[in-house]
């Protein structure tokens, strides 16, 4: 076998939306690698005993949080034009996933920090004063024990629109705070009233960004 | 329909695996609900009364989902039991059994159609009706018609209370001919016991409510009377061409892990073995192969269309196809150049040439299992399992040889004429099979001249209760007691001191509760539908099997199930499926009984 095959690295930018918030990471990896060998794309494979697509996502999503512009890298083994990539591996994708792009990588994933979140289903008023609470202390489980963490100090950008709520939370490898938490929070928060009445909530999220704020490239 | 989607949208996040409950997936067919020149949609449930990972895993399944949405203008969509914590967040928030493509309520659909698989999914059945919220008994139903089909449906008795009718034999013709005939009744809205009278003259449909059922004294059935000159014998469909038989060229790929996830074919229908235990040895006859360039074809296309990287034959005995080695080299052509595994389930590896056993060195091996069925050769006789304790011994050769190093055997306790002498030839067989592969790690040491450790042994044993079944030559005999059962279950592990061997056995009540509806009547409705309502569900998924309450409902309604299962019964009983025609006469079955139980 030919160990030193030449490919090209390219990053793939998708939407998962819909339905897909359903689907868990594991499983939206097992997807894709699916309809990669549908759509009989020349991507790489790992040379190893037990062979498979080279596919690597930069931030998973969680289970339940829909993404507007998440990305993966795999790598080309012939040359193919971007348009072609992105339109054949849409049509051998589920409706609630769809290509928004295929691209040359600029920047590393360790240059992920924050990302944008939109939250929507929900009183507005109430996530703002919420949101303006002096301390917002949750319980963060860690794979051995749970710690309790005041978000405050984590969240920037603020913005209150009509109908969502959007905001910024550190993301990446080395320090990432799941927008789930803010909304368990928010669970909290409400009075048993106002949690009977009110959604609970709907996560997007809706930019990956670097330090400066800059988006994921 | 927003209000109802956004009511499951609120429980899903907190049930587990929410994507097996909410469609979506690479393959699953969306239809336009609005009329289209006028015809408008047909609308069909398919449900299997077991998880998603199990109904997933079903080929039936696939095959009948894709024909009937081969249809333009019919819609059938999947529907599945809800694991427990989905099933109570629906019944909570009322959220109504809904098909998996459009998340709509199938108690509007026309028809709901269930797969009757195993016996102890019926009250699964009643489970997903309730959850549809349509009344479970056929009698009190206008619209939709409940129709049920599988395995199971040869005798359908026990679940007649329920059903408006039952496809007897396979159902890939008569399908598409029900519902073409439904639409006729449809359209000029007529009743549907008008519709169900009209459709008992389709061959393969059995209508229960067109046939009276007389009992005897003795409670035995006296007699089986079609009303309104209603066909009799019932006969069972099959598919003369399975060639020319409609076989999906796509699937629907899940996202989550299911039992069985990959491309599968079936190479062959019925048996032709005879194995007098077996019901599906019988019920599926004649035996039929595909040829292998239409196997190959279906293959491939299915591997393009769905992107698995693993597939696989299936049939009752793949084994038997009449050229294995073409086939396979075939197969292994196309999987080999596509980076596809191909795992073959129990095939027997003394049929193979090192040639292609070498060709197929790729094939995934599951493992390697064998099924003696009974520990002596007597027994074997009685039961007609053509396999010697020689033909074992070679196989096992050949396997451990081939670098296994673990291996799983499958009988049966409570076979008819069952001694403790044949429970002790399961212990000898096990312990041969353990010399067997000690000898054969010893002749390979000698030959590699290394001083390798051989490495243990690891032998799984499994013992199922025998449950006799309706077509087979053992409908006619007793299940073993209970007490008899644990007699046996107690000799054979008074014997066995391996720390190499491990034992699963079944549980008996699960086989009891088996055996008692596999070869029940009609007063058994009452029974399900009681149990049911005592509380009893899922009855397969082990910690659910509630053996009291079932006892309970027994005796509320006044019925024995002793009667039903450890009954010997005569050659001249009218059995309650005697107007079910499975292509099977009962002087065969009558021949073939005598014939295993008194060497004749």
């Amino acid at each position: 076998m030919n160990n030193h095959q030449e490919f090209t690295d390219v990053r793939v930018f998708f939407s998962k939306t819909g339905i897909a918030k359903y689907i868990s990471h594991l499983d939206l990896y097992r997807t894709v690698q699916r309809a990669l060998k549908r759509a009989k794309l020349p991507v790489w494979e790992t040379q190893g005993f037990n062979r498979h697509i080279y596919l690597t996502f930069a931030l998973p999503l969680s289970l339940g949080t829909q993404g507007c512009r998440e990305s993966m890298d795999m790598r080309l083994v012939s040359p193919l034009p971007f348009d072609e990539m992105s339109l054949r591996l849409n049509n051998a994708l589920c409706n609630s996933i769809r290509i928004l792009e295929t691209a040359t990588p600029i920047m590393k994933h360790t240059m992920i920090k924050k990302a944008e979140y939109k939250i929507a289903d929900i009183n507005i008023e109430t996530f703002g004063e919420f949101l303006n609470s002096e301390k917002i202390e949750v319980e963060k489980k860690t794979k051995k024990k749970k710690t309790l963490i005041d978000l405050k100090p984590f969240i920037e950008g603020v913005k209150l629109n009509d109908t969502d709520i959007t905001l910024t939370l550190p993301a990446g490898n080395d320090f990432n705070i799941n927008p789930v938490l803010l909304i368990e929070g928010y669970k909290n928060f409400m009075s048993e009233k106002e949690r009977a009445l009110v959604a609970e909530g709907s996560l997007t999220r809706t930019r990956v960004l670097t330090a400066d704020g800059e988006e994921f490239r | 329909m927003i209000d109802y989607k956004s009511a499951l949208d609120k429980v899903l996040l907190n049930v587990q695996k929410p994507s097996r409950y909410v469609g979506g997936e690479v393959g699953a067919v969306y239809k336009n609900v609005e009329p289209v020149r006028g015809e408008s949609l047909l609308r069909f449930a398919f449900c299997f009364p077991d998880t998603y990972e199990i109904g997933m895993s079903h080929l039936g399944l696939k095959i009948l989902y894709s024909l009937i949405n081969s249809v333009p203008h019919y819609w059938c969509e999947r529907v599945f039991m809800p694991a427990d914590d989905m099933y109570e967040a629906m019944i909570e928030n009322n959220i109504k059994l809904y098909g998996l493509e459009s998340l709509e309520p199938i108690a509007d659909f026309d028809f709901i159609g269930f797969t009757l698989q195993y016996e102890l999914t019926y009250t699964n059945i009643l489970a997903m009706l309730d959850l549809a919220g349509v009344p479970l008994l056929a009698k009190d139903r206008h619209y939709p018609i409940v129709i049920g089909g599988g395995p199971c449906a040869c005798n359908p008795e026990p679940m007649a209370a329920f059903f408006d009718l039952f496809v007897i034999g396979e159902g890939e013709e008569v399908t598409l001919e029900l519902l073409k005939l439904y639409e006729k009744f449809k359209a000029r809205n007529a009743e549907k016991e008008e519709f169900l009278r009209a459709a008992a003259n389709i061959k393969g449909v059995y209508v229960p409510s067109l046939y009276d059922v007389k009992y005897n004294d003795d409670k035995s059935v006296k007699e089986i009377v079609p009303i309104d000159s209603a066909p009799m014998p019932i006969t069972k469909r099959i598919v003369e061409d399975l060639d020319k038989a409609y076989f999906p060229t796509n699937f629907v790929v899940p996202f989550c892990d299911i039992v069985h996830d990959r491309a599968v074919v079936e190479v062959l229908r019925g048996c032709f073995r005879g194995c007098r235990f077996c019901q599906a040895g019988f019920i599926y006859r004649p035996y039929r192969e595909k040829t292998k360039e239409t196997i190959v074809s279906q293959l491939s296309r299915l591997c393009d269309n769905t992107g698995y990287d693993e597939a696989s034959l299936t049939s009752l005995s793949t084994s038997d196809y009449s050229d294995i080695e073409g086939l396979l080299s075939q197969i292994c052509e196309y999987t080999n150049k596509n980076n596809i595994g191909l795992s073959l389930p129990s095939l027997r590896v003394d049929k193979f040439s090192s040639q292609v056993l070498e060709k197929i060195k790729s094939v995934r091996k599951s493992g390697l299992t064998f099924a003696p069925e009974a520990g002596t050769q007597r027994l074997r006789d009685v039961i007609n399992k053509n396999v010697t304790e020689a033909d074992l011994e070679k196989s096992c050769r050949i396997a451990f040889s081939g670098g296994y190093s673990s291996v799983k055997l499958y009988f049966m306790v409570g076979l008819p004429t069952e001694t403790l002498e044949d429970i002790e030839g399961i212990i000898t067989l096990i312990e041969n099979v353990i010399e067997v592969y000690y000898d054969v790690g010893k002749t390979l040491q000698k030959a590699e001249k290394a001083k390798t450790k051989i490495r243990p042994v690891s032998v799984s044993v499994s013992l199922s209760t025998f449950v006799p079944k309706p077509f087979t030559p053992f409908e006619f005999e007793p299940q073993v007691s209970k007490e008899e059962f644990d007699a046996r279950r107690r000799h054979l592990l008074s014997l066995l001191n391996n720390k190499k061997v491990r034992i699963s056995w079944s549980d008996y009540d699960e086989s009891f509760l088996e055996a008692v509806l596999a070869r029940g009547d009609r007063r058994l409705s009452d029974v399900i539908l009681r149990a049911y309502k005592l509380g009893c569900r899922a009855d397969a998924w082990g910690e659910h099997f509630k053996p009291n309450l079932w006892e309970q409902a027994f005796a509320d309604c006044g019925v024995e199930p002793q009667f039903y299962a450890l009954r010997k019964r005569e050659y001249d009983e009218i059995m309650p499926w005697a107007h079910l025609d499975m292509g099977l006469k009962k002087e065969f079955l009558i021949k073939e009984n005598k014939r295993g139980l008194l060497n004749e």
